[in-house]
């Protein structure tokens, strides 16, 4: 048996009803996001209601994509297996132009020249037919 | 205002030898050994707990009902914690109300960890996986972000960024705690810990090293927690609960970093300390000044910059300096984790952090024991804080 074979699938998000409008946008190459219908705010992660008013009246609304680098780590050791042929891979906060923050790979750019400030824009990977996962690269 | 001042004291503790464990011994049996301990140092029988409160739980801790069968315990209070080693001083604080409301008699705080049988956490099939809107150290295993340091990762970058600190200044955390764990002979780490053999070991999570993490060596503690009527007939000077505040949460609030940090959803021009992150020292009728070493959650060793700050023991943005030149370390102005932390003692979930307290306040430390110790403060990036005093 090769080491190849040992590498199992990446994982894939758990799509819920709490979240399908997301994972529905990325496959159109949209990145949304819900805001408040009463005090107008975006907000991240998902949920069910305002963090900010309390009100369960909002809708899903397509964001620019853009944003900036808030922070970034790279992981060198090797948690989960379906990552093998990836290590050392980074993760990165993204901070949206509209102000909440996001976790995401950034693509496009050695792992040693990101920076904390750096501008990105959301990029869309196909995985299957059902899930597109955004990542984000330089702008 | 309501107060728990004094209200509960601790009365015996008990751990077993810490030490790496295979996956095959069951966490009772650390436990048991932790148990029989804590129950000799606190001079009661076994038939005199009525109340157990667990921290962790299986698959890699216990349960409070197969603890309460398997031990023969007759409990008639018992309750037991998600499976977080943050849960710590807030486990202790439910037992102090629950003898000062005569819930129980005697609670016994048990925590009993084998590392071996989380596998490795951060691996695929993680309970965290799953969580709704992510898990509990920002776990999105899509990503690739599966482990708990890369949450302390990304709040010591931004902290790096933001306040020109550097990992040759974070290494000076982890020489202190270690130089602690020296003079601890129940420390698994034995060998001193320099800044540039730190700087020398691989990234784990970058910017985070090998040394910056503790290492997952688990084992088994019990305090056992009464009213202080009671205490007063025991073995030992009873160690009072003199002060407590809550874990908080909430959008300012983030893995792995303080409130302001900018991490996760924190807005970065809140304030540090806030006058509730203060309101433990007013309950306790002490001062910041007063408090004779302090403990946290080093789980990472970032945390102990975030843990700093939020208590006010320096401005935000100034632990990286504050923590140089060994003040933090044996004889400094403030030791922190005077056993050698999660960092170099071992990883009990912060309950092993609580025994030192109280055998400092005792004053059998031996080589470690602090000079007069009388205030003892725990406390951590989150926000909660306990503190003990003799």
């Amino acid at each position: 048996m090769t080491a190849q074979q040992d590498i199992p699938a990446k994982p894939l998000p758990a799509i819920s009803d709490f979240n399908r409008p997301f994972w529905e946008g990325t496959r159109v190459n949209e990145f949304r996001m819900q805001r408040c219908n009463h005090c107008k705010k975006l907000w991240a992660p998902n949920g069910p209601v305002c963090p900010h008013c309390f009100s369960d009246d909002y809708h899903w609304e397509k964001l620019s994509g853009k944003g900036k680098i808030a922070s970034w780590v790279v992981f060198h050791k090797l948690y989960h297996k379906a990552f093998a042929n990836e290590i050392p891979y980074n993760v990165a906060f993204v901070e949206l132009e509209e102000g909440p923050r996001v976790i995401a790979n950034i693509v496009g750019v050695d792992n040693k020249d990101i920076r904390i400030g750096m501008p990105v824009e959301a990029v869309f990977e196909k995985i299957n037919e059902i899930v597109t996962v955004p990542k984000f690269k330089p702008r | 205002m309501g107060t728990m001042r004094d209200r509960a004291a601790i009365i015996g503790v008990g751990n077993n030898q810490y030490g790496k464990m295979t996956a095959a011994v069951s966490p009772l049996v650390p436990l048991a050994a932790a148990f029989k301990n804590a129950l000799a140092d606190a001079g009661i029988q076994r038939d005199e707990v009525d109340g157990i409160l667990v921290n962790i739980g299986t698959p890699f801790g216990v349960d409070y009902d197969q603890v309460s069968e398997a031990f023969g315990l007759d409990i008639r209070f018992s309750d037991q914690t998600w499976t977080h080693g943050r849960q710590m001083s807030g486990v202790l604080a439910h037992a102090a109300m629950a003898v000062d409301a005569g819930l129980a008699n005697y609670v016994a705080c048990v925590c009993s960890i084998n590392w071996a049988r989380a596998g490795t956490v951060g691996d695929h099939g993680q309970f965290q996986d799953d969580r709704e809107i992510g898990g509990a150290h920002f776990e999105h295993p899509y990503y690739g972000m599966t482990s708990p340091g890369g949450a302390w990762a990304m709040a010591a970058r931004k902290y790096f960024d933001r306040y020109g600190a550097t990992s040759a200044d974070l290494a000076e955390v982890c020489v202190s705690i270690r130089e602690h764990a020296l003079r601890n002979p129940l420390a698994v780490m034995k060998k001193p810990l320099t800044v540039a053999e730190h700087q020398a070991s691989r990234y784990v999570c970058e910017p985070l090293h090998l040394y910056d993490y503790c290492q997952t060596i688990g084992g088994a503690c019990v305090v056992i927690v009464t009213t202080p009527e009671r205490a007063r007939n025991g073995p030992h000077k009873p160690i009072y609960i003199a002060g407590h505040q809550g874990m908080c949460a909430g959008r300012a609030e983030a893995t792995g970093a303080r409130p302001g940090l900018g991490i996760h959803q924190q807005d970065e021009s809140y304030p540090v300390p806030r006058e509730r992150d203060l309101l433990v020292y007013k309950m306790a009728g002490v001062e910041r000044s007063d408090i004779d070493a302090f403990y946290t959650y080093d789980a990472m060793s970032s945390i102990v910059w975030m843990a700093l700050e939020r208590f006010g023991f320096c401005k935000p943005g100034e632990a990286w300096q504050f923590t140089k030149g060994g003040r933090i370390g044996p004889g400094g102005e403030l030791p922190v984790n005077t056993h050698g932390g999660l960092l170099s003692e071992a990883h009990v979930s912060g309950w092993n952090h609580i025994i030192e307290m109280v055998r400092q306040l005792r004053g059998e430390c031996g080589e470690r024991q602090l000079p007069n110790a009388e205030l003892l403060q725990w406390g951590t990036n989150r926000g909660d804080s306990l503190i003990l005093r003799n």
